[in-house]
Order: C-alpha cells, then sequence, then structure tokens
C-alpha cells in the first residue's frame, strides 16, 4: 500500500516542509463491511464458478463416455452382424445350395463305400 | 386490533402452515418424495447378458451353429401414439416384424404398453426413430440366429420370447448358455445421459453366457438328415430319428430327428413333438436290438457260447402264456449264432433260462443276472449321464411286481422294458469296443471370450461290461447277422459291418398289436481287422404304420453307414 504523507499545517507546502518535516500522519488501513461483504460475495462466486466448471467438465466427460459406450455397441452389433452373415456364408445349407456345389460331380459315385 | 397486529398474526399462521408442510413432507413423506425424486432424475436399465453361442465341429474345428443378433422390441403407448403414422411406418419399414393387429392395439384405451413388433433389425430402428413417433419405445435386445436353418433343430431347440431356453441343448444348458444380466443405476440428465455425479450410481457388469461346443460333427449331420429325409420320401414312415457315436470314446457325432422344425419360428411348429430329440428324450421298446445283451450277459457268465444249441419250436410258454417267434422258420435244434441271426425270440429266451442255470425254464437267479447285466452293466432303464437332459426308461426290477417270468422273458427281446435311443448305442458300444462303457458326451468344449477353443476333459471309461474275450465273441456275432448284406454286396469286402434289428410291436386297448410297430437297426462299422469307428442307430416310426427292423430300419442303417465310410474316409482293408 502506497503512504500518503499530508502536512498538518497546510498552507505554503515549501513552508511547511521546512518548519517541521518530522510532523506526518498515517491513513487508516481498515477497509469497511461493505467492502468486506464484498469481498466475501466475489470469493464466494468464484468457488462456484470453480464448482460449476468442475461440473461442467464432469459432466462433458460423461457425455463422451456416453458417445464412446455408444460407439463400442455400435462396433460390437456390426461385428455381429458381420459373424452371422459369415456363418451364414459359411454355412453347409449355403454351400449346398451355391452355384457351385449344384456344378459339383456327385461325390457319392466314387465314394469309399460304393467302391 | 391494529392492523399491524392482524398482519403480523396473519404472517406467524402461514408461516406455520408452511412449517408444518415442511415438516410432514420432509419427515413423514420423506420415502416417498425422495422416490418420486429419484424417478425423475435416476435411470435404472437391466445390462443384457450375452447369451453363449452354440457350435459344432468341423475338421476338428469349431463353427458356429446359433449366434446372436442385436434385435429389437417396438413397444406402443396407444393414448400418445397416432395409430395412422406408426401403422404406416411400419408397413413401410418392418412389414414382417410386426406381432400385433392395429385394431387389437387400440381398441382397449387405458393400455399404456403394447408389444407391437419384435426382432426388429438396426437399419429398421433406425428409420423409425427418423420418423419421431411419440409414444413408440425402442427396447434393445438379443435374438438367435441359426445359419444351418432347420438343421439339428430337435437336439438344439430354442429361445423363447421372455429368453429362456427350450428343449434339445438351449434348454438342457440355459443356465450355462444364459449368463447373467447386469444393473445399471446412474443419475441422467434431460438426454438421458448417465451422470458420474451422485453417490447411488449403481454397475454390476452383466455376465454373458459360456459359449458351447457341441461334439456333433456338422457336415456328418447334414448329411444323415439329408439321407433320412430323402429316405422318408420314399417310406410310408414320416418320421425317422438318426444317432451317430464314436464307440471309442462315447462322443455324439450325430443327433438326428425327421421331420426339423425351424427353430426360428417355433411359435408355428403344430406338433409338439417335434421339439422332442427322439435319441435322448423318449423312451420306447427297441425290440429285439436287447438279444444282443442277454446274449452278451450269458456268454460273459459262461452259460452259452454262438455254437450252444437249443431246440427250437417256434414258441416257449412262460406262465401260462405262449412266446412265438416272429420269424416261423428254422424249427429244430439250432445255435445260438443262428438265433440272432433270425432274431428268434425263443432263443433269446433260452439264453436267459440258462444265465439261471436251467434249460427249461426262467429262474429266480436268471431274472436277477440279467436284471445285473441290464442295469448295473449296460446301465440302461437309466440316465446315461450326458450333458443334456434325457428320459431314463424303465426297467422292472427281478423281485418286484407280478408275472415276472413273462416279464423277463420278453424283456431278454427288448419288450416290457422301456430305453432311450442313447442309452442302448451306450452300451452296444461297450459290446464291440473291447467292453468299456464310456457315457455319452456331447460337449467338447468351450469358446472363451477371447475366442480359444478350450477342449472339455476327455471322458475315460466308466466302467467294463463284458471282458475283452466276450466283446469280441460279441462284435463276431453282431457281424454275422449280416450274411445277407455281404451276400448282396451290400457291406463292401474290407469293411467290418454288424448290426441288429428290432422291431417293436404298438400297444392297442393294453395289449401289444402288430398293426403299429416301429423299426430300429444298430450297427457299427469301421475297417476289417480294427475296431468299429462308428455306432448308427436308426429308428423310424409313423402312427398307424407296421416299420419294421429289417424292411424299413435295416435298408436306412446302410444308407448311413456309407455315409459315416465316405465321411470318415475309412478306407477298406486289403
Amino acid at each position: 500500500m502506497r503512504n500518503e504523507y499530508v502536512s498538518r499545517r497546510g498552507g505554503n507546502a515549501q513552508i511547511s516542509w521546512s518548519r517541521n518535516r518530522n510532523t506526518v500522519r498515517h491513513s487508516s488501513g481498515q477497509l469497511g463491511s461493505f467492502s468486506l461483504s464484498a469481498i466475501l460475495g466475489m470469493l464466494l462466486l468464484v468457488v462456484g464458478l470453480i464448482y460449476l466448471t468442475q461440473g461442467a467438465k464432469a459432466t462433458s466427460y460423461d457425455y463422451e463416455i456416453s458417445n464412446i459406450d455408444s460407439e463400442i455397441s455400435e462396433l460390437t452389433a456390426q461385428k455381429e452382424d458381420l459373424a452371422v452373415e459369415k456363418a451364414r456364408l459359411t454355412s453347409v445349407a449355403a454351400a449346398e445350395n451355391s452355384q457351385v456345389a449344384a456344378n459339383m460331380q456327385d461325390a457319392v459315385a466314387s465314394g469309399y463305400a460304393n467302391e | 386490533m391494529s392492523r399491524i397486529k392482524l398482519l403480523r398474526y396473519g404472517l406467524l399462521v402461514a408461516i406455520g402452515i408452511i412449517a408444518v408442510r415442511l415438516f410432514v413432507i420432509q419427515i413423514f413423506q420423506h420415502d416417498e418424495w425422495t422416490e418420486r425424486a429419484n424417478a425423475e432424475h435416476i435411470s435404472q436399465n437391466t445390462i443384457i447378458a450375452k447369451r453363449g453361442e452354440i457350435y459344432m465341429m468341423e475338421n476338428d474345428q469349431p463353427v458356429e451353429v446359433v449366434l446372436n443378433k442385436a434385435a429389437w422390441t417396438v413397444v406402443v403407448d396407444p393414448q400418445v401414439t397416432n395409430r395412422e403414422e406408426v401403422e404406416k411406418a411400419f408397413s413401410e419399414i418392418a412389414p414382417d416384424k410386426v406381432v400385433a393387429k392395429w385394431d387389437d392395439v387400440f381398441k382397449d384405451k387405458t393400455r399404456r404398453y403394447y408389444v407391437v413388433a419384435r426382432g426388429v433389425e438396426r437399419e429398421q430402428v433406425k428409420k423409425l426413430k427418423e420418423k419421431k413417433l411419440a409414444g413408440v419405445w425402442y427396447q434393445e435386445g438379443n435374438e438367435r440366429v441359426y445359419p444351418e436353418g432347420d438343421m439339428a433343430s430337435a437336439l438344439l431347440g430354442f429361445v423363447n420370447a421372455e429368453g429362456k431356453g427350450q428343449y434339445g441343448v438351449e434348454g438342457s444348458l440355459n443356465d450355462t448358455l444364459g449368463g447373467t444380466n447386469g444393473l445399471l443405476k446412474t443419475i441422467t440428465d434431460v438426454n438421458n445421459v448417465a451422470l458420474s455425479i451422485g453417490d447411488d450410481n449403481v454397475r454390476i457388469p452383466a455376465k454373458d453366457g459360456k459359449n458351447v461346443v457341441l461334439t456333433i460333427d456338422r457336415v456328418l449331420q447334414k448329411k444323415i438328415e439329408k439321407k433320412l429325409a430323402e429316405y422318408l420320401s420314399t417310406s410310408k414312415a414320416n418320421h425317422a430319428s438318426a444317432l451317430v457315436m464314436d464307440p471309442r470314446n462315447g462322443k455324439i457325432l450325430t443327433m438326428a430327428t425327421i421331420p426339423n422344425y425351424d427353430p426360428a419360428n417355433y411359435a408355428k411348429v403344430e406338433d409338439g413333438n417335434l421339439f422332442l430329440n427322439q435319441a435322448s428324450d423318449v423312451a420306447y421298446e427297441p425290440a429285439s436290438i436287447c438279444k444282443t445283451f442277454t446274449f452278451a450277459a450269458a456268454i460273459e457268465e459262461g452259460a452259452m457260447t454262438p455254437e450252444t444249441t437249443y431246440n427250437n419250436t417256434g414258441e416257449i410258454t412262460v406262465d401260462g402264456w405262449p412266446i412265438k417267434n416272429a420269424h416261423s422258420g428254422e424249427l429244430g435244434v439250432i445255435s445260438m449264432q443262428t438265433a440272432l441271426n433270425y432274431s428268434l425270440n425263443t432263443g433269446s429266451m433260452t439264453a436267459l433260462m440258462l444265465l439261471g442255470g436251467s434249460d427249461s425254464e426262467i429262474t429266480k437267479t436268471g431274472r436277477e443276472k440279467l436284471f445285473d447285466y441290464y442295469y448295473n452293466h449296460f446301465g440302461l432303464g437309466q440316465a446315461t449321464g450326458y450333458e443334456l437332459n434325457e428320459s431314463t426308461g424303465l426297467i422292472q426290477e427281478p423281485n418286484k411286481g407280478y408275472g415276472l417270468n413273462s416279464r423277463y422273458a420278453n424283456m431278454t427281446f427288448g419288450q416290457n422294458i422301456s430305453l432311450t435311443p442313447l442309452q442302448v448305442a451306450a452300451a452296444f458300444s461297450s459290446l464291440i469296443n473291447g467292453g468299456e462303457y464310456y457315457a455319452p458326451t456331447i460337449v467338447a468344449g468351450e469358446i472363451t471370450k477371447e475366442g480359444k477353443f478350450v477342449k472339455a476333459d476327455e471322458k475315460k471309461a466308466v466302467r467294463r461290461t463284458v471282458t475283452e474275450k466276450t466283446s469280441d465273441t460279441m462284435r463276431a456275432m453282431i457281424w454275422g447277422t449280416r450274411g445277407l448284406q455281404r451276400l448282396y454286396g451290400i457291406d463292401k469286402p474290407g469293411y467290418y459291418i454288424g448290426g441288429k434289428t428290432g422291431t417293436a410291436q404298438g400297444i392297442k386297448d393294453g395289449a401289444y398289436t402288430f398293426d403299429e410297430t416301429t423299426g430300429s437297426y444298430i450297427g457299427f462299422g469301421g475297417r476289417e481287422g480294427e475296431l468299429p469307428e462308428y455306432v448308427i442307430m436308426v429308428k423310424i416310426w409313423e402312427g398307424g404304420q407296421t416299420l419294421e427292423g429289417t424292411a424299413d430300419a435295416l435298408p436306412l442303417f446302410n444308407l448311413l453307414s456309407d455315409v459315416a465310410i465316405d465321411h470318415f474316409k475309412i478306407k477298406p482293408k486289403g
């Protein structure tokens, strides 16, 4: 805090300084009740803002988690769909009814049991 | 009273009322208001466990035969939903998934919940959601998918609308396959996004069901079913079943019941019998097949050999009842091998007499010994202990009840006894594999979450049913019954194939009748000079029809035996 030196005698500054240079008065440094309330309010506001920021941050993480969960779920489902499609394509039933199978010769004709 | 005082008292009363109300709400109605508040912002969801998949074997590798696919159930609130909009949307996007009649849905105005569609696919749900239909919810779940269609349906079973396995593998292993659902309880925001704030959040992860691998050979199953269906198309029967087992270890390789049904549309099945796995769920009288067990018991006890002779008069009277042969020939002194070849009931009844130390009557000792072999050695009339549900069948105890001698006389040729084909096949396997009984097994292992195939422990022989010597004798005797098949070139040189027929009479008005019969055949096959590689048991039946072991089941076995030889690539000797 900056100190202010005020002549108690007033008048011509040059005279005052020359007469009694050591006569000074310190101004009071205490805050008033309004200032204290305002500062307290501001501190509370800051704390509140910090809390809200953290809360918002947590919520944004929750949204991120939710999105990632959805993405995982979607990819898992796609993987399952592909597995089902693969199983269908490689099933005996599909192979039997395929065009390739239709053009093949009957294996029974050369089977061990019928040789 | 001054106005200021009046105002003061008024204010005091108002504050008092508010204080009392707050007290009531916060103290007496605390739980109720907490619940209402929680209902507003706490979301509670079930985490659905993924049902285990079912695999079969192919070239020693597991292949999926039952899988899962995400599917949605759509629910509407008839009080909120606009009928025209929702009906139009479904007719455009998912008409095949609608399970309700729209008139019914909107008939009862008090209902707030009506399932209108099931099994709705991902893309369909996406399109429906784009329509932003009011009062419509989408519940995600799993649906079973069967890439092989109706193959092995009676063996596999199905999963009902509540997600519970019914019949077959699905029903028997429901606890293993089903897993345990989890729980997610969190505070959510207006977008229903779970928030991490809050002290009461609960997350219990779901435990997915295990993926089960069956010992069933997928390709063989398909081939056998195809042959069965082809055979039935030329037969007077519409029903047949076949069980293929590896006699060297009890592994079940095929369990086929024809006709099949579509497990994805199980609700459309009208005949509930189609759900039954005929190889293990249904006990019946396998008839003359049991002669092999009777003869084995007598040989094991040293009471007879295949060359032992007796005088075949065509019938034997027991307890005052004449019990006749189905085949009227081969009268006079004949060997036990001949009796087996022609499936003579007098032969098996004589074996029972000899087992009891007599050559002219059935004794208590004979009954007790036969029961001991049937029940304790061969495991007939009781559960085999394989991994799925099974019928135990029924066997008459030797000293309880009435008419025991005639009952036991019938039991020697497979009547008056109730067995499953699975019991018979397991016991028969022990007769021809050197005498060791393996409990049948159908679970080959499991597939871990990481996709690794963990094989089940190899099953060891449970007990010895007969000595190796008796087994060798029985194998030769059973081979001996197929003389005609060899003569006509049905059984090719270099292979060693044996089998036994069975024709079970039906029961009409409490008595046996030949008007309705079930034909059965059990046989083994393999390379000559080596132990058999497969045992096949077939059964063919139709209500009101006579299906015989020799005329109907034996030709079916011949076809399936050829399929097995080709499939296993068994090369003939020489």
